[in-house]
C-alpha cells in the first residue's frame, strides 16, 4: 500500500511538471497571438504625441478615448468626412440579410439533399461542394455582369445577392452533413403522420438544428463581414462596406498618420466577428464536431 | 380495421431485385409478422405497405381498396419504428398528437385521444417530458402511443423492440400481444427474431433473399418447414439436420444414418405417399432437438413413435430446463434435448428416443421439404 502511495505521489511529481510546460507553452503562443492586439488596443488609446514619443510597446500613459469617438464620428473616407459610422451600418445592412438568407438555403438545401434524395442528388452536392473551392478573383467578372444586368451595380442589396450565392456552398455542406446524422425513420415516421416538405423542416427538422444554425451564422458572419474584395469591387462610394472603409481612412490620411485612429478604426471593425465569437464560439466548436461522425 | 393483401408484389432496385412476387393475404385483426435474417426484404416489403417506397409491380390492398398510388398518410395506417422516430423537439404530449394536429383534428379531442392512450399505456406521467428524458421502454410506448392514437386501419412495426434490452423486450413483447387481443387491430410486425415471430403472430411469413419462403400459421410452419431455411431458421436450438438414405426396410420405410460401424436404421410409421419415389435416395432427415431425448417408450406421450439407438455423447449444455446433449452422428453435431435428470457424462455412452411423429426429409438438392 506504501509503495503503491509513494509511486503515486512520485508521478503526481512528473505530471504536474508536464502540465507546467504544457501551459508555458500555451501561454507563450497565446502572448504571441495576443502582442499585436494588444498593442492596437494600447495604440488606440494614446494621444497622437505620446505615440511619437514613447515606444511601440508602452501602455499610455493618459488613456483617451479621442481616437475612438474620430474614428467613429469624424474620419475621413476619401473627401468624405463623418467617420466609420455610416460604413458599418452598410456592413450590418448587408451581412445580416445574405447570413439569415445564406443560412436559410442552406438548411432548405442540406434537407433536400439528404431527406428526400432525389436522382442526382449526390451530383448536384458534388457540384455544390466544387463551389467551395472557387476563388473570389474567378466570378469577380462574371458576377459584376450580373448585377449589372440586374440593376445592381454598387448597392448593397447587389452585394447580400454575391454573398448569398458565394455562401450557399458552404452553409449547403454544413446542413447536409449535420442532417445525414439525423435517422431518416424520423421524416417517415412525420410522413405517416401526415406532414408535408415544408411542415417537417419547419416543425421537426429546423427546431433540432441550432448547433448547426449557429456554426452556419458564426462562419458566413466573419466570411462577410470580414470580406474586403466583393465589397471593393460590387460597392462603391456611400454603399462601400466597413472593410472597404477602413482600408481607405488607412489610405487617404494626408498629412501625420493618425496610428491611434487608424487602430482605433480597425479594431471597431473587428468588433462585431469577436463579438459573435464571445457568445457563441462554444456552440461553434460543438457543431463543428456534430455530425462529422457519420459523413 | 381492414384485411390485408399483397398481390404478386415486386420491387427492384435497378437490376436488383429485392423482393421477388411476394403473395400474402391476411384477415382483419390477424397478427402478420415477417421474419427472415437481416437483408432478405422484410423491412423493404413494410415500407411498400406504409407507401414510404413504391412497389416495382403487382397490388396492395388494404381491405378492398388498391393502395399502391396512395399517399402515405392517406392509407390510413401507423407505423412504430425501430429507433422510435419520437420528435426530439416535441414532448410526448406533442409526438402523440402531432398526427392529429397535422389532420386538423380539433384541440379538445386531440385532449381526449392522448389521455385515453396514455392511460391504455400507463405513461401519463410523462405526457409534458421531452424524449430524451426517457428511459427506451418508455420511449417504445410513446412510440405505440403515437400510433395508437390515429386508430389505423393497420397498424406497422418495424423491429420495435430490438433496441431494448433482453429482459425489456420480453415484458414489452407480451404487452404488444396482450394490446393486439384488446384492440383486435390488424397488424404487420417486422422482426429477425424468430421467438418474436413464433410468440406474436397468427401467421408468419418466413423470407430469405426476397422470396417467400413461407406464409402459414407458426405452428405449421414449426412442424411442417417448407424447406431446410425455414426448418433451421424456425425454432431454438435450431433443428438438427442429417444426412441419410431412405430405404425399404422389409416393407417399411426406414431412415438410414451411416455410421462407422452398423448405420442408425429409424423406421417411419405411416409415412407420407411423397416419400415413396425418395426411396434408396438421399434425404436429409431434419429433427428437432426435442424429438430426440433420453430412452422414453410410447406410453409416455400417445401418438409419438419412439426409436431408440445408442450414442456415444460428447458434450452436454444445461440450460436449467433442459440438458442439451450434443452427439456426433452421420459427421455432424446433433443435439438433443434430454431432461437434466437423465442427463449423462461426456464420453458416455447412452441410449436415445428419436420421436418419428416429429421429423422432417427435405430433398437434398432442392432443399424443399420432401
Amino acid at each position: 500500500m506504501a509503495d503503491i502511495q509513494h509511486y503515486s505521489h512520485d508521478a503526481g511529481w512528473k505530471h504536474t511538471i508536464l502540465r507546467g510546460l504544457l501551459y508555458l507553452v500555451l501561454i507563450l503562443f497565446a502572448a504571441y497571438y495576443l502582442f499585436p492586439l494588444f498593442v492596437m488596443i494600447s495604440t488606440s488609446l494614446k494621444s497622437l504625441d505620446e505615440i511619437r514619443e514613447g515606444s511601440l510597446i508602452s501602455l499610455p500613459r493618459v488613456i483617451t478615448f479621442d481616437a475612438w469617438t474620430y474614428a467613429w464620428n469624424e474620419a475621413c473616407v476619401g473627401v468624405e468626412c463623418s467617420g466609420i459610422k455610416i460604413y458599418f451600418w452598410n456592413s450590418v445592412k448587408m451581412a445580416v440579410p445574405a447570413v439569415l438568407i445564406s443560412t436559410f438555403l442552406g438548411a432548405i438545401n442540406g434537407y433536400a439533399l439528404t431527406k428526400w434524395r432525389f436522382k442526382g442528388a449526390n451530383i448536384v452536392f458534388a457540384l455544390l461542394l466544387f463551389g467551395c473551392f472557387i476563388p473570389f478573383q474567378v466570378v469577380l467578372l462574371p458576377m459584376s455582369q450580373v448585377l449589372g444586368s440586374l440593376g445592381l451595380a454598387s448597392s448593397t442589396t447587389g452585394l447580400v445577392l454575391v454573398h448569398v450565392v458565394y455562401g450557399l456552398c458552404f452553409t449547403t455542406l454544413f446542413f447536409r452533413n449535420y442532417y445525414v446524422s439525423i435517422p431518416d425513420e424520423l421524416v417517415k415516421a412525420a410522413t405517416i403522420d401526415g406532414a408535408g416538405f415544408f411542415t417537417i423542416f419547419w416543425r421537426i427538422i429546423l427546431p433540432i438544428s441550432t448547433p448547426i444554425i449557429v456554426v452556419s451564422v458564426i462562419w458566413q458572419f466573419t466570411q462577410i463581414w470580414n470580406d474586403f474584395l466583393f465589397g471593393a469591387s460590387f460597392a462603391s462610394g456611400d454603399n462601400a462596406p466597413m472593410t472597404v472603409a477602413l482600408n481607405n481612412i488607412v489610405n487617404t490620411t494626408t498629412g501625420v498618420k493618425q496610428y491611434n485612429v487608424d487602430m482605433a478604426t480597425a479594431l471597431l471593425t473587428g468588433l462585431p466577428t469577436l463579438l459573435v465569437y464571445v457568445l457563441a464560439g462554444k456552440y461553434f466548436v460543438r457543431g463543428l464536431t456534430a455530425g462529422s461522425v457519420k459523413g | 380495421m381492414a384485411s390485408l393483401t399483397l398481390d404478386k408484389v415486386r420491387k427492384a432496385f435497378g437490376p436488383v431485385e429485392v423482393l421477388k412476387e411476394i403473395n400474402i393475404a391476411i384477415e382483419d385483426g390477424e397478427f402478420l409478422v415477417l421474419v427472415g435474417p437481416s437483408g432478405c426484404g422484410k423491412s423493404t416489403l413494410l415500407n411498400l405497405i406504409a407507401g414510404l417506397e413504391g412497389s416495382s409491380d403487382g397490388e396492395i390492398r388494404i381491405g378492398d381498396r388498391v393502395i399502391n398510388d396512395v399517399h402515405p398518410k392517406d392509407r390510413n395506417i401507423a407505423m412504430v419504428f425501430q429507433s422510435y422516430a419520437l420528435y426530439p423537439n416535441m414532448t410526448v404530449r406533442k409526438n402523440i398528437t402531432f398526427g392529429l394536429e397535422i389532420r386538423g383534428v380539433s384541440a379538445a379531442e386531440r385532449d381526449k385521444a392522448v389521455a385515453d392512450v396514455a392511460k391504455l399505456l400507463q405513461i401519463e406521467a410523462l405526457l409534458d417530458r421531452k424524449p430524451s428524458q426517457l428511459s427506451g421502454g418508455q420511449r417504445q410506448r410513446v412510440a405505440m402511443g403515437r400510433a395508437l392514437v390515429r386508430d389505423p386501419d393497420i397498424f406497422l412495426f418495424d423491429e420495435p423492440l430490438s433496441n431494448l434490452d433482453a429482459k425489456l423486450r420480453v415484458d414489452m413483447r407480451t404487452e404488444i400481444k396482450k394490446l393486439h387481443q384488446r384492440l383486435g387491430a390488424t397488424i404487420v410486425y417486422v422482426t429477425h427474431d424468430q421467438i418474436e415471430a413464433m410468440t406474436l403472430a397468427s401467421r408468419i411469413a418466413v423470407m430469405k433473399d426476397g422470396i417467400l419462403q413461407q406464409f402459414d400459421t407458426p405452428q405449421n410452419i414449426y412442424e411442417r418447414p417448407n424447406n431446410i431455411f425455414v426448418a433451421g431458421f424456425i425454432g431454438s436450438p435450431s433443428m438438427n439436420f442429417i444426412n441419410a438414405t431412405l430405404i425399404n426396410d422389409n416393407g417399411n420405410l426406414a431412415v438410414s444414418i451411416k455410421r462407422d460401424n452398423a448405420p442408425i436404421i429409424l423406421p417411419l410409421k405411416d409415412a407420407p405417399e411423397s416419400y415413396q419415389s425418395y426411396v434408396g435416395k438421399d434425404v436429409v432427415f431434419g429433427i428437432r432437438p426435442e424429438g430426440l431425448t433420453h430412452k422414453r417408450t410410447g406410453s409416455d406421450e400417445p401418438g409419438s413413435q419412439y426409436v431408440n439407438f445408442d450414442c456415444k455423447v460428447e458434450v452436454i449444455e444445461p440450460t436449467g430446463a433442459d440438458t442439451m446433449t450434443v452427439v456426433e452422428i452421420g459427421g455432424k453435431e446433433i443435439v438433443a434435448r434430454v431432461r437434466p435428470d437423465r442427463a449423462p457424462q461426456p464420453g458416455e455412452i447412452m441410449t436415445f428416443s428419436a420421436d418419428m411423429s416429429q421429423i422432417s426429409l427435405f430433398d437434398p438438392v432442392t432443399e424443399l421439404r420432401i
